[in-house]
């Protein structure tokens, strides 16, 4: 007995660490996590992320603590596969705030409102899928997304966007305003909203005075997927904002800052839902490598002895709080890797807040790492009848630097560039008069051609899309690329409110294959921190290029009418004129008239048989009077005059 | 136009004048050239061609400029509205009742039955005919068992007699209890005959017992109920209708707030249950529900019973940082903080308790919150305060169609002690169970019915024996006799204002699906009348709901405001231009062709008249 009784623990105790080990695996778990960073043109980079995952239904099912119940319900009703929505105000500075780094790629997007979605329906439902999630995503976030059901505004691009299955969609909306009723949604789907943990330092008034400000939210779910190895749903929502800290002089290079100066409050502890809540203060490449030589410097001069990654005695700046460590990228072969500081909230309080301080010790000015190359798009031609677009591409590598590779040989070194543009069926590409010009020499586009894919535009039907991979040379100082087109005509309800302002061309995305933008850390622990792991992750480069208004002619809208009118008249005139031509009787009027004379002439008449007379050089003979005839065409006119009155006061009357 | 016509040129304007001269000048010119040829036929033929393809060209022009409008059937409309709403719906429903060991009886079964009909006419007569009742002019089937003796009314009824006799000798073996009769007389009574046609059977079971001195009035939770007491046949009779009046057709409500027209079902027939677990400050303390478990274990049995009703689906949410709106102050004897029934209206917060997001609840389903509100460690113990000052048992309260809070008060926080904070803690099985208790009450109020278990009337209590599935068999047939009604009431005015709506503007487009849904929408009407009337309860639920969305539909259709643009103004305006000139020349010319032709064909006759 004893023994059966004993095997019954042992089952029993195998039993719950068997059922506790899949409660711990099957968990919803949200992180936070805010990375600053401090920008060349004096001004921080602050980049808020949160993730939250929930796992598979199948196995954890439909009810969650954390994840947000909307975000489950859209992927649940539309089967989302992924999906990234961002709003956006403002234009990220490639040239200044970088291009090459994780952040840029994947925080950095085209102004007004993109969206991306991938779904897991058969190829002929992608479309009303589609549709139904802009209505429901418009609704979610108080936004005119619901545009973008339009089949004119939306286009299947096939392999610019990472998964070519044909199943995504994408779409934007450059001209969307983006305000605070679409951040509040976006809160919403936060466990502590705003109330508590990083999101605390969402001022609205600071964060919308920034020069740049993206909010974002990227959905990535394999519902779908029964398999044991299957995630869940992983939403990650991040939010960028690129603020000046408020400084008094204006002649410091680089302006000292806490948190409280740039949001205007600071954060009293985490959210209590998350399990990681850390600060990150991110230091360049560049600002490293300036910072190393500064020491080297300062070492030869007086011998110090370097702390290596001390915070305290470097001789750049300084941080009010010690962090919880130090996280060195590892560097490629000639320059040391950026560097991160990590703080926790956790320790803080309402009373005791955290409020991270950085002051500069010296002034130093550095660049941000840039893409191989800088794009940039704008109109050619005048008029309101053709144009082109050209994208203009510069290399950002210094004249040494391309020395050195033109050394090795063109052959060897190729440059990998894939654009993707979408073209609205109103600007009419013609997609032959494609020109490239490398250095300013035009080139034949088929020797510099990797792959290209044209879709061209159908008329009030879908979008143009033109994608492409351009192959250049290493050693290539800028390259262009110009396309004609011809303004079409829209019919007159198809214009927008708004349509002397102009019509927007998404921007192109420009994406450099062969370059990935990922910092690589020596410790693999740091994986568990999704922030970190986030900027481990292999993104290729990406950039967009600026938004194009282009204007159209636009019409007179009172013109229909003022058209219908004059042809109708023209129509009465002649058609009157005709019937009058064909019933009347020459002979017999001419016989009326001499034998009545100017019995009853007008004063009009009068004058012109006066006039006829003086013209024809005879003296004018006044008519005998007939005071009869007269009177009763005096009655007759006044009849007239009466009748017309009373109809239209009959109208009147009929019609109120 | 009148600016138009009144310059025009001299010359014409001459020539009319010429054309119809005076009288005496006609003669003078009669005199002067006399007609010696027939008038020629051209110029009038021609502009009489030119006035004749105009008028034909009209029907075509204005079955070019028109607009497409379905047609719908406005008769139809008017009668069902005039069916449903001239005499409330009456449901066909049979009663029965059984008198058992009446001893010396005085009426025989028929009497009784009659005397039974009698007190429930008068009963239904002083309540107001709510919307869904039953009709009472079926005869109440009675059978009276005295003894060995067996008398009945009628032979519908095959009430097996001396059936309860055993159960005298069981019931003085201490293990009766209510519940335990109840099954005993489902198997007797429910079986025997199930759902026939012509609605569905109530009974009552009176057994007269001289040693008992209070007299128990019992309902089931099937379609049955039982007095057993001594009490004479007139309190019987009372009794008996009371019970079939006041609980088995209307449900056991006394005039309360909701009246049955408030049902919360969407208009397509959709409920979706919203469960909200609200912690009001999660740096005090986190609580977590096992959520799925009582999906699974506690609403899912509901929900199918209650299927018939509505489509109820569920979801479920935890929100944090939900503080409520209102105040409540600390109260040292009853040793909690207070809130009060005049709080309820701000106690909901708005602001700060997101609860509205359902994208699977498309359309027009209801959706109903149920909240779960966990105080913060500031104003725990929370508890409500009835208006006599007594502490609410339940801790919670209701909004009509809105849904319903529940405040949850920890152990820890009851007892004082100290608990981990930032840990989550899990609400337990037990607490849970007690909580959706208290959730099933309040969905029984949300649908209208009696939270208590006790009906009290002028004759006394009446006790209601409650289902594990909250919902007993005939309070479900209460609700959907009403959910019928109210579904009816609801299509019927929606497909009158729509029919006024389309009658008022003649230039809206209606679209071919608008027509559609609304014959679909009649059609299920009927239906669902004529299963009323045959008693069918489920069936007509299931239809009328069907006419109302079908209904709700074609109203809320997205191109039923589509009025045209083209109004008639408009159209005038646009064609006006150019017909008004026109159709002046075309019909002036004929007018004074004719004219013409008349007056030269006289001369010609007076000519010819002279000549001869």
């Amino acid at each position: 007995m004893s023994r059966l009784k004993s095997f019954l623990l042992l089952f029993l105790a195998l039993f719950s660490a068997t059922a506790s080990i899949k409660v711990e695996e099957l968990n919803e778990e949200f992180t936070e996590a805010l990375l600053l960073r401090p920008l060349p043109d004096r001004k921080v980079l602050a980049h808020f992320h949160f993730r939250s995952s929930a796992p598979p239904s199948q196995r954890y099912g439909r009810h969650h603590h954390i994840f947000p119940k909307s975000i489950y319900q859209l992927v649940r009703k539309f089967q989302v596969r992924e999906m990234e929505l961002s709003f956006t105000q403002g234009r990220w500075n490639y040239e200044r705030w970088g291009g090459f780094d994780p952040i840029s790629s994947s925080n950095a997007k085209p102004p007004g409102v993109e969206l991306w979605a991938e779904f897991d329906v058969p190829h002929d439902q992608v479309d009303d899928s589609w549709k139904n999630l802009t209505h429901a995503l418009s609704g979610l976030f108080c936004a005119s997304i619901n545009f973008l059901e339009r089949s004119t505004s939306y286009s299947a691009p096939h392999w610019s966007f990472g998964s070519a299955s044909g199943k995504l969609r994408y779409g934007t909306l450059p001209r969307e305003a983006v305000c605070t009723e679409n951040l509040t949604p976006w809160l919403k789907l936060l466990p502590c909203r705003d109330k508590a943990g990083l999101s605390l330092l969402m001022d609205r008034p600071s964060i919308y005075r920034g020069y740049y400000h993206s909010q974002r939210l990227h959905l990535k779910s394999d519902e779908s997927d029964a398999s044991e190895t299957s995630t869940g749903i992983v939403l990650e929502q991040t939010l960028t904002v690129v603020l000046r800290p408020d400084t008094f002089s204006g002649k410091v290079l680089q302006p000292n800052w806490s948190l409280s100066s740039l949001f205007g409050r600071s954060v009293s502890g985490k959210c209590s839902l998350s399990s990681s809540s850390n600060v990150y203060v991110q230091f360049e490449q560049n600002l490293v490598s300036a910072w190393d030589k500064l020491r080297e410097a300062s070492e030869a001069s007086d011998n110090a002895i370097s702390v290596g990654e001390g915070f305290q005695d470097n001789p750049l700046f300084e941080l009010s709080l010690p962090p919880k460590r130090v996280i060195r990228e590892s560097g490629n072969f000639q320059k040391a890797g950026s560097i991160l500081y990590e703080f926790s909230v956790e320790d803080s309080n309402q009373f005791k807040p955290f409020d991270l301080r950085l002051n500069w010790k010296v002034p130093v000015a550095w660049s941000s790492p840039q893409a191989p190359l800088q794009a940039s798009r704008f109109l050619l031609g005048s008029g309101n009848e053709r144009g082109a677009i050209a994208i203009s591409m510069k290399s950002t590598r210094s004249t040494d630097n391309v020395e050195r590779t033109g050394a090795y040989g063109e052959n060897e070194c190729w440059l990998r560039v894939g654009i993707f543009q979408m073209v609205p069926w109103y600007v009419k590409v013609y997609y032959h008069t494609l020109k490239l010009f490398l250095d300013g020499e035009p080139q034949s586009s088929t020797e510099n051609m990797e792959k290209i894919l044209v879709s061209p535009s159908e008329d009030k039907v879908s979008t143009g899309v033109l994608e492409m991979i351009l192959r250049l040379p290493c050693s290539v100082r800028t390259a262009a690329l110009t396309l004609e087109f011809d303004k079409g005509f829209l019919h007159i309800d198809e214009y927008p409110p708004d349509a002397n302002q102009g019509f927007d061309i998404p921007s192109a995305v420009i994406h450099f294959a062969d370059f990935v933008a990922n910092m690589s850390f020596h410790e693999n622990s740091l994986n568990q921190v999704p922030i970190l792991s986030k900027l481990q992750e292999e993104v290729p480069v990406i950039s967009y290029t600026e938004v194009l208004l282009v204007p159209l002619t636009t019409p007179d809208f009172s013109m229909p009418y003022n058209v219908i009118t004059i042809t109708c008249t023209v129509f009465a005139l002649y058609f009157g004129s005709l019937l009058n031509a064909l019933r009347r009787r020459v002979g017999e009027e001419e016989k009326l008239l001499s034998g009545k004379g100017a019995r009853k002439a007008g004063p009009l008449t009068l004058m012109i048989s006066k006039l006829a007379a003086k013209l024809r050089g005879k003296p004018w003979e006044p008519p005998e009077q007939s005071d009869s005839g007269r009177s009763s065409s005096k009655y007759k006119l006044i009849a007239k005059v009466a009748l017309v009155a009373g109809v239209a006061a009959a109208w009147q009357f009929y019609f109120q | 136009m009148a600016a138009a016509s009144a310059p025009t040129p001299p010359s014409t304007a001459e020539i009319a004048e010429a054309a119809e001269p005076l009288p005496s000048k006609l003669e003078n010119s009669e005199a002067d050239c006399p007609r010696k040829t027939r008038p020629g036929l051209k110029r009038l033929a021609l502009t009489f061609t030119v006035l004749f393809s105009f008028l034909l060209g009209l029907p075509f022009l204005l079955k070019s400029v028109e607009i497409y409008r379905s047609p719908l059937p406005f008769r139809e409309i008017d009668d069902l509205s005039a069916a449903v709403e001239s005499i409330p719906l009456q449901f066909p429903c049979k009663f029965r009742a059984v008198f058992v060991g009446t001893g010396g009886s005085s009426f025989d079964a028929n009497e009784l039955s009659v005397k039974i009909e009698h007190q429930m006419r008068k009963i239904a007569a002083k309540d107001s005919t709510s919307c869904g009742a039953c009709s009472y002019n079926s005869s109440v089937s009675v059978v009276v068992e005295n003894g060995a003796d067996c008398f009945r009314s009628d032979n519908d009824f095959n009430w097996k007699c001396g059936a309860l006799s055993e159960l005298n000798r069981y019931e003085d073996s201490r293990e009766y209890n209510d519940e335990l009769f109840d099954e005993y007389l489902h198997s007797l009574v429910d079986k025997s005959d199930g759902r026939g046609n012509g609605g569905n059977v109530y009974t009552m079971i009176v057994v007269r017992r001289e040693g008992q001195k209070d007299v128990s009035a019992v309902v089931g939770k099937y379609r049955h109920g039982w007095i057993v007491g001594r009490l004479s046949e007139e309190e019987a009779v009372k009794k008996v209708a009371t019970v079939f009046v006041k609980v088995f057709v209307n449900g056991g409500k006394e005039e309360g707030p909701i009246s049955g027209e408030f049902m919360p079902v969407g208009a397509d027939g959709k409920i979706v249950l919203s469960f909200n677990l609200l912690n009001a400050d999660p740096h005090d303390w986190i609580y977590d529900w096992e959520f799925q478990e009582i999906d699974d274990n506690l609403l899912a049995p509901i929900l199918k019973y209650l299927k018939p009703l509505a489509d109820i689906s569920v979801e479920s949410q935890v929100l944090y940082h939900t503080p409520k709106s209102s105040f409540s102050y600390w109260d040292e004897k009853l040793g909690g903080y207070i809130f009060t029934t005049k709080d309820l209206p701000f106690f909901v917060n708005s602001n700060e308790w997101h609860l509205d997001t359902s994208v699977a609840a498309g359309g027009r389903s209801k959706i109903l919150h149920l909240v779960v509100y966990v105080p913060s460690a500031t104003e725990c113990p929370l508890q409500l305060q009835l208006p006599n000052g007594k502490i609410s048992k339940s801790n919670g309260f209701i909004s009509p169609m809105w849904g319903s809070v529940v405040v949850w008060n920890h152990a820890a926080c009851l007892n004082g002690s100290k608990m981990e904070t930032r840990v989550r803690h899990m609400i337990s099985s037990e607490d849970m169970r007690k909580i959706f208790e208290v959730f099933i009450g309040q969905l029984r109020q949300l649908f209208g019915l009696k939270s208590k278990g006790i009906f009290r009337d002028a004759s006394g209590t009446i006790r209601l024996l409650t289902s594990e599935s909250g919902f007993t068999e005939w309070e479900l047939d209460v609700l959907s006799r009403q959910h019928t009604c109210f579904n009816l009431l609801q299509c019927t005015t929606t497909l009158g204002s729509l029919s006024r709506l389309v009658q008022s503007l003649p230039r809206m487009i209606i679209k071919e699906e608008i027509g559609e849904q609304v014959r679909y929408s009649i059609e299920a009407a009927k239906l669902a009348l004529s299963n009323v009337s045959a008693g069918i309860y489920d069936a007509s639920a299931v239809s009328s709901r069907r006419a109302r969305s079908f209904a709700e539909d074609a109203f809320y259709h997205p191109s039923m405001m589509s009025v045209s643009y083209y109004s008639f103004e408009h159209c005038f305006a646009v064609y006006s231009p150019f017909f008004l000139p026109v159709a002046l020349h075309v019909l002036l010319a004929a007018l004074r062709e004719w004219k013409r032709y008349k007056q030269e064909s006289r001369k010609f006759k007076a000519w010819k008249a002279k000549k001869d």
